[in-house]
């Protein structure tokens, strides 16, 4: 049974971080209408958890809820999709930047069209477009991804470095 | 005392935590005069910073469509203005709803939709008019506010049908019309008394018709029955199975022919697959 308490609490706690829970979910799913099917059952199940929760960081928290439910989703409906990381992290695995000498990628990347940037991120690995998405697209802190993903910071810092060289490569290579 | 000599891959981390915001004051101040003393690390803080520009560009943050917001209200029972509709809880409905208990839900998702559009119209003030239509029309006026009426945009009804199967229990009744001059749009779900139902929106010259397909509940009107709600024209009939109910800013006596050619291609259509139970 949902009581009213728990319906105002979602009004304040949830309804403010529904763009952010469509873009993360966007970007996780890959597709528009998997991403509001993924906010829609990630809404449910925080009305539910808000009966007996008490939320600190509403942000954070939503977020985590709306990519278990996304990770969940896809492993049900697009198995194909979900690939582990664990392989492809650590530290000593860093690939350096492909060009050591000053070089005109600067301004290649500058230059790079939307569909180009898009296409990028869309091609990360999983758990590296979350990393990247949550900080430059939703705009959190090492701090709020490493709650939000449940991974250390130092975890939070490799994926992003590692997103950030990948998409580099990636748009930085001249047409 | 920090050690000079620190690894390539530390040195991206540092960079990026620069450009994160994430350094303390006194980070910031060796990072940068690093930077103004490396061409190297200069030349890798520019890349950082022109990628992130390019993000920013390129994958600005999204808005939640009004159509998630309005499903969100369906099943939470909170309106998007935060607004407590008070739904039955969905663990609690019967299986099957009774025709009661029907109109209630259907007058609580109109008030949600009503609210979410910040119009203040007083839909629920009287009972002349069915509370499934009242809902139907909100989605179609929602859709044209919007300027989204549709989430699959298709004009081939071989693309829209199968759409709709993988959102909505019912097996929705898909035409083509475009022979007598009503262009197939694409489709949308609607939450109908909170559960998803398919709606079909064909364009007629410059007119949008919202035309969503529902259970059809206790009574049988195999004779289609007219009402203006809101200044637009309702149309709705039944079948053996299902209850059709057409919305549109058209003239009502263009609606009905609307609704005469789409009855005689559904009919016409169901010839071709086996009989349904009578």
């Amino acid at each position: 049974m949902t009581t009213d308490a728990a319906r105002s609490r979602f009004a304040e706690i949830v309804l403010p971080h529904l763009d952010d829970a469509y873009t993360l979910a966007r970007w996780m799913t890959g597709s528009a209408s998997d991403a509001e099917d993924v906010v829609q059952d990630a809404c449910v199940r925080a009305l539910r958890a808000l009966e007996t929760t008490a939320v600190e960081r509403p942000r954070s928290w939503l977020l985590a809820i709306v990519r278990n439910t996304a990770l969940t989703w896809m492993a049900k409906n697009r198995p194909s999709n979900v690939t582990s990381t664990d392989a492809e992290e650590g530290m000593a695995d860093l690939p350096e930047l492909t060009d050591p000498s000053p070089s005109p990628e600067e301004a290649v990347i500058a230059r790079a069209d939307h569909g180009s940037v898009r296409a990028a991120i869309a091609a990360l690995p999983q758990a590296f477009r979350e990393a990247i998405v949550m900080r430059e697209v939703n705009g959190l802190s090492y701090k709020e991804i490493a709650e939000t993903s449940g991974i250390p910071i130092g975890t939070v810092m490799s994926r992003l470095a590692r997103a950030r060289i990948m998409l580099m490569n990636t748009l930085g290579r001249p047409a | 005392m920090i050690a000079r000599e620190s690894h390539p891959d530390d040195d991206l981390l540092m960079l990026q935590a620069l450009l994160d915001g994430e350094l303390d004051a006194s980070g910031v101040i060796d990072m940068e005069r690093r930077i103004a003393s490396d061409p190297r690390l200069a030349a890798d803080y520019a890349r950082l910073r022109a990628l992130r520009g390019a993000i920013q560009g390129g994958a600005p943050r999204e808005t939640a469509p009004d159509n998630l917001r309005a499903r969100i209200a369906a099943a939470t029972g909170v309106a998007s203005n935060g607004n407590v509709v008070r739904f039955p809880d969905p663990a609690q409905r019967p299986a099957a709803a009774s025709p009661t208990r029907w109109r209630t839900v259907a007058a609580a998702m109109a008030a949600a939709v009503v609210a979410l559009l910040g119009v203040n119209v007083y839909l629920l003030s009287s009972s002349a008019f069915d509370d499934v239509e009242r809902v139907v029309v909100a989605a179609h006026e929602r859709g044209l506010i919007s300027g989204q009426q549709v989430d699959v945009v298709s004009t081939d009804r071989h693309t829209v049908k199968p759409w709709l199967a993988g959102k909505v229990p019912l097996a929705t009744t898909v035409v083509d019309l475009a022979a007598e001059g009503y262009t197939l749009v694409g489709g949308r779900v609607d939450i109908v008394a909170d559960a998803p139902v398919p709606t079909l929106v064909y364009r007629h010259r410059e007119h949008f018709i919202s035309l969503t397909e529902l259970p059809r509940g206790s009574v049988r009107m195999s004779s289609a029955t007219r009402d203006t709600i809101g200044g637009h024209a309702v149309v709705t009939w039944s079948d053996n199975v299902r209850r059709y109910v057409a919305v549109s800013d058209m003239p009502p006596p263009e609606l009905d022919n609307f609704v005469a050619s789409f009855r005689r291609a559904a009919a016409s259509e169901r010839e071709d697959t086996p009989p349904a139970k009578k």
